[in-house]
């Protein structure tokens, strides 16, 4: 059940850059590459090879973005981080949980968790893009550099968490 | 308990960073937008809430099996404050299986709730099974953070060789002062009628052969046989083994002294052992529920143990083997030194039954199954035979045992030759 869920959720990302730019080769290649690897990662339940799809299917959703074109979509992007949230919880769940006992209510519980969380963090993306709509107007000409800057330390201050949350793992115990 | 944060939020960063730096390189918003609800989980997933607070409790059904019998585990865990996500593993040591549910499983709680979680365990071979106490793991939202306890109570469950019910165990030539179920030639105080004689003053009444006297005439008495008891010493060889893990000879070896203690204590005899082998170790013959329990923990810690130093039997104290004993010995006779010390005990007058557990089965079990190692088991088994047939025209008396087969079988094969020697002595 878990397993179709996670399918499910991988199916519909690796649609969603199809959508911008359908029967575009390298758009195709790229989705068929994240199904293909997410597809093995949900059947290992491995999080490394999911998130691996998740990063290919981004990079195909900005290739097809660049290559179509539209006009902003918010929704779209809303849409496909939430899936990326809901799958990766959902594999690392369902990988820890491989072979064990579940108590009742344990999937409910944490389906309506995921669910919330992703609620939240969909409704913060809204808001933060509706605000940052006007404030983009008005700030027209300073967008590009300010942009650039925060992008650049934003990309330090990512490597800098990953260095650390790495550095900070357990060192593996029975339970890792 | 300290939260931390777990691999899933590499996870996490590394598609925002992509994320973003495609979204900086392309200039295209949807692609910032895509990392805001990651970078949301990213923070809800921190939050933990209030410090868990819980009470757990492991108990175990029993702590003394036999091989191939079950321990139920039940852990019991009341949540005094909500558990969202709790996840709970009992490790599990060498040489256990689970028999019924998992040793690991996730529950949610709310406040005040109690769950039970129950698994059974099977011991595949004697041993010693200790189980440390279950690991708990409280889960944060998304799993994006974990807190990890463990609740230490230490629980040993001894697992003793299992054996099959020895019906018939070779009846000792020499029987020992103390009440048992032998026959004692000597005449007194016991229910197994001998000689008939003439009365004599102090006889009791209760004696008198009513028939005979009315045959003879005079008054004439049933005199009867004592019963006694014997020692036995039970001889486990631990020099060699062969086999797979929990299956080796001398795992079958114990299997087959369990099986004879048990016999042999049933019948009121007393019962030593002594484990030959790198490093020996003895016990005093004894009788009694008691004295059994005190085997099977010396058989259940018996195991070969390598060493330079070859010591002997003459180094054993006579009260730990009596010189009136039956000494059953169980070996593979893989070790010479253990045929030189049954030859020595046989010669120095020693009542001795060899019981010479085979090794091809258990080197079978082992090795991949080939033509090649048929062959070489069948040489090996008919080397043995001759081994066997050579120690039996010393005047050892040797039976055979695969392990497989009941032990009463196998020791059936010691036939009338033993039987006579029981007669005559």
């Amino acid at each position: 059940m878990m397993r179709l869920a996670a399918m499910v959720l991988l199916a519909v990302l690796a649609a969603l850059p199809l959508a911008v730019r359908p029967s575009f080769p390298p758009v195709t290649w790229l989705a068929t590459a994240a199904l293909v690897v997410g597809g093995v990662g949900v059947i290992a339940w491995s999080v490394p090879l999911v998130t691996a799809a998740g990063s290919l299917v981004l990079i195909a959703y900005a290739l097809a973005l660049v290559l179509a074109g539209p006009a902003a979509d918010p929704l779209a992007a809303i849409a496909l981080g939430s899936i990326l949230v809901l799958l990766l919880a959902l594999v690392n769940f369902a990988g820890r949980a491989r072979g064990a006992a579940l108590g009742a209510s344990v999937i409910a519980s944490q389906v309506r968790q995921w669910l919330a969380v992703v609620g939240l963090g969909s409704v913060a993306a809204a808001v933060l893009t509706a605000a940052a709509a006007p404030l983009g107007v008005a700030l027209r000409s300073a967008t590009l550099p300010v942009v650039v800057i925060a992008a650049a330390l934003g990309a330090v201050l990512t490597v800098a968490g990953v260095i650390a949350l790495v550095a900070r793992e357990a060192s593996g115990g029975p339970m890792s | 308990m300290t939260w931390r944060p777990t691999a899933l939020n590499v996870s996490f960063l590394t598609v925002v960073g992509w994320a973003l730096f495609l979204a900086v390189l392309t200039g295209r918003v949807e692609l910032a937008v895509v990392a805001v609800p990651m970078v949301f989980a990213l923070v809800a997933g921190r939050r933990t809430g209030a410090p868990p607070r819980w009470q757990i409790d492991r108990t175990l059904s029993t702590t003394r099996l036999l091989e191939d019998e079950c321990v139920t585990v039940t852990v019991t865990l009341r949540a005094e404050r909500p558990l969202p996500l709790v996840e709970l593993l009992e490790p599990l040591p060498p040489r256990v299986g689970l028999e019924r549910g998992s040793n690991h499983a996730f529950f949610t709680l709310r406040e005040g709730r109690e769950i039970r979680w129950t698994f059974e365990l099977r011991g595949a071979g004697r041993q010693r099974l200790r189980l440390d106490g279950p690991h708990l793991r409280l889960w944060g939202p998304l799993g994006l953070a974990a807190a990890e306890s463990q609740h230490r109570a230490p629980a040993t469950v001894a697992v003793y060789p299992r054996h099959a019910p020895v019906r018939h165990p070779p009846r000792p030539l020499r029987t020992q002062t103390f009440v048992g179920n032998y026959v004692s030639p000597t005449q007194g105080e016991g229910i197994e009628p001998g000689d008939i004689r003439p009365f004599a003053p102090g006889d009791q009444i209760r004696h008198v052969n009513w028939r005979a006297t009315l045959k003879l005439g005079t008054l004439h008495v049933t005199q009867h046989h004592r019963e006694r008891n014997a020692d036995v010493v039970l001889l486990l060889d631990t020099l060699s083994e062969v086999g797979p893990d929990g299956e080796t000879v001398v795992d079958v070896a114990a299997r087959g002294a369990a099986a004879l203690a048990t016999a042999y204590l049933a019948r009121k005899d007393r019962v030593g052992l002594i484990e030959y082998g790198g490093q020996p170790r003895w016990v005093r013959p004894g009788a009694g529920r008691a004295h059994l329990e005190r085997l099977l923990d010396t058989l259940l810690s018996a195991s070969v143990v390598f060493t330079y130093v070859n010591r002997d039997l003459d180094l054993v104290p006579p009260r730990i083997l009596p010189p009136q004993a039956l000494v059953v010995a169980l070996s593979p006779l893989l070790d010479r030194r253990f045929v030189r010390a049954a030859t020595d005990l046989a010669a120095r007058g020693f009542d001795l039954i060899v019981i010479a557990v085979s090794p091809v089965p258990a080197a079978r079990a082992a090795a991949p199954r080939s033509a090649v190692a048929d062959v070489a088991a069948r040489l090996w088994a008919l080397e043995r035979r001759a081994a066997l047939d050579e120690y039996r025209r010393r005047g050892l008396s040797v039976v055979e045992w695969d392990g497989t087969g009941p032990l009463d079988a196998a020791l059936a094969a010691l036939g009338r030759r033993w039987r006579r020697r029981v007669l005559a002595g």
